[in-house]
């Protein structure tokens, strides 16, 4: 039943403008961190503790540009699943495909699955581009990458992409959440992007310790591996709950709300 | 009781007659939404294998009855079956069961067929099957082309393509009409009239009355949310007091036959200005030997006599008319009371005349 909500989903999600969008948008957003990543490395460290050309040159340095783009990857897959799951609303087509799957909390599932599979696809995709994109910049500014590719190089490669990947699925989780709950893309995206961008940042800045406990804030550390405001482990603890309750809140809304759309 | 509980229990014994006869039957089925009541008590029997038409203003609950019926809406109060699975069940019974609910609603960028194939794989239902559906509406040639190229006939073709995925028992269409031209408009008939051919029960909802009157056997008629009438059209048409047309050679002609007529005790009046010559004769054509004896023995030449039969928009106005009237005199407007077996007491005690 599920398998069959997730083909369902994948069908929609096959058209390529969604496909190109979606993949161009999120490998731009890996090119563009990796760039400025490893053009913006100093040559002598400094007091604040930005990445200098020597830390780059470490193991950890080819994945150094993918860190960065744990907000933005977040932004655009918030936006592309509250899209998928509120234009369901918008669009009216929710009433068509309950109809023919009446069992909601088997769609939900379906398409959600669906939807972070597509993701995922896009982030590492986009992850391969963004590596290459790595290395051409390293030879540019004459960073030594022989300690990338090696073994410890590659492990830390590969957490960093399970980081990100973790991430990606939290942002997408809170747009789909956002979707069902305002049941409208349009409204679901901006209200979203509001609160997770701008509203997130300001208040991380005016109230201390609220990088521990402000969504965007801990899948940005989860997407770090860890930040000043949170550890990896409680930022990951602290968002699977988050999610588990907010995703369990969602079900219940969307499986007894009338489908007025 | 709880609203879930009452919409699983079986109606059956509540109505007291076999569910099997009919595709759809409900039992004081009402849904509120905050104060506003949308439905209201509806006590609805569709037989199987008909065509019926569900008729009423906007606004009168139709499109809200039928989301209750796909299990899109929970009822506020009442009971029901639809291919005699209960209301509360619809995951026993929809995928017998093809809709299109208040228009055609489609992704814009995916093609008609895609967007079959969206509902097909929900369904775990073949492509072979979109493809014959596709057929089936006109649309095998345009399958590829974007949903957002298409026109708004097309769409709605489209629209019943989906519904009839599954092979559905029973087809719930609701304003498959809307926005067609005439052309559009008797393709679609025909189609309905196809799917009747193969044994469907069609449940169609229409604000087109004429289009109601001819395709379905079966009427329901409801405002504001009550059931105002079901039964066959002929009975709802029967039910309207019949009317001889009568056109007499002049004016002085007219006016003397109206007192003639007026004298035997039966209701009659001059249709138009002061000038017309053609009465109304509330008989039927049973007593048009009399009348035109009538006119003959007191030197009145008729030019034209005929019956005329009553149209679905006549008594749809009049039934809701009546309704209307109830409600202002403070008394409770009829339910709806006779069921499949037979019109409402608001059609058969309606007044003489308009």
């Amino acid at each position: 039943m599920i398998w069959r909500s997730f083909e369902s989903e994948w069908v929609k999600m096959r058209r390529r403008r969604l496909w190109y969008g979606s993949y161009l948008a999120i490998t731009g957003v890996v090119l563009l961190t990796t760039i400025v990543t490893i053009a913006g490395a100093l040559h002598h460290a400094n007091d604040r503790g930005d990445l200098t050309l020597a830390q780059l040159a470490h193991a950890t340095g080819l994945s150094q540009g993918l860190m960065q783009s744990g907000i933005l990857l977040g932004a655009v897959s918030f936006s592309i699943a509250a899209f998928q799951f509120g234009g369901e609303f918008s669009h009216g087509t929710l009433r068509n495909l309950l109809v023919r799957q009446p069992r909601r909390s088997v769609l939900m599932t379906g398409k959600c699955l669906a939807v972070l599979t597509f993701l995922v696809g896009a982030v590492m995709v986009a992850a391969i581009v963004g590596l290459c994109a790595a290395f051409a910049m390293a030879h540019l500014r004459s960073v030594p990458t022989s300690a990338w590719t090696s073994g410890v190089g590659m492990g830390d490669l590969g957490i960093v992409l399970g980081d990100l990947a973790i991430s990606t699925c939290g942002f997408a989780i809170i747009g789909m959440i956002a979707g069902v709950l305002l049941r409208s893309s349009v409204i679901a995206i901006a209200a979203g992007l509001a609160v997770l961008l701008p509203v997130e940042t300001i208040v991380t800045d005016a109230v201390p310790g609220a990088a521990r406990w402000l969504p965007a804030q801990l899948l940005e550390a989860i997407a770090q591996g860890g930040s000043t405001g949170a550890s990896f482990r409680a930022a990951l603890i602290t968002m699977s709950a988050y999610l588990a309750g907010a995703v369990v809140i969602t079900m219940l809304v969307f499986v007894r709300r009338d489908v007025t759309a | 009781m709880h609203v879930a509980a009452l919409a699983t229990e079986p109606v059956t014994r509540a109505i007291g007659q076999r569910t099997d006869c009919y595709a759809v039957v409900t039992r004081g089925l009402t849904k509120r939404f905050g104060k506003r009541l949308a439905v209201d008590g509806l006590d609805l029997v569709i037989p199987a294998g008909s065509i019926s038409g569900f008729v009423g203003q906007n606004g009168a609950g139709k499109t809200t009855t039928i989301r209750m019926l796909l299990g899109l809406i929970r009822p506020t109060a009442g009971r029901g079956t639809v291919l005699g699975h209960p209301l509360g069940r619809s995951r026993a019974y929809l995928p017998r069961v093809g809709a299109l609910i208040e228009g055609p609603t489609f992704y814009p960028a995916l093609s008609g067929r895609e967007n079959l194939m969206v509902l097909a794989r929900l369904s775990g239902i073949d492509n072979r099957r979109v493809d014959a559906a596709l057929e089936r509406v006109g649309l095998g040639t345009r399958g590829l082309d974007p949903f957002r190229t298409y026109s708004l006939g097309m769409r709605q073709r489209l629209g019943i393509a989906a519904a009839l995925l599954p092979g559905p028992e029973l087809l719930v269409l609701d304003e498959p009409t809307n926005g067609l031209d005439p052309q559009g408009i008797a393709e679609i008939r025909a189609m309905l009239r196809s799917f009747a051919d193969e044994g469907m029960t069609v449940f169609v909802s229409s604000h087109l009355l004429a289009e109601i009157q001819q395709i379905c056997e079966h009427l329901v008629v409801i405002e504001t949310g009550r059931l105002l009438f079901q039964g066959g059209v002929e009975e709802l048409l029967a039910a309207r007091a019949p009317e001889l047309i009568v056109r007499t050679e002049n004016q002085n002609h007219a006016k003397r036959l109206l007192q003639l007529v007026m004298g035997t005790g039966r209701s009659a009046r001059i249709v138009g200005d002061n000038e017309s010559t053609t009465l109304e004769v509330l008989a039927d054509c049973s007593w048009a030997a009399d009348l035109n004896r009538l006119a003959m023995a007191n030197g009145i030449t008729l030019v034209h006599l005929a019956e005329r039969r009553s149209t679905l928009e006549e008594a749809f106005f009049e039934i809701t008319r009546v309704s209307a009237n109830q409600g202002i005199q403070g008394s409770d407007p009829a339910r709806g009371a006779g069921g499949a077996d037979g019109g409402t007491k608001a059609w058969s005690e309606r007044p003489g005349r308009p």
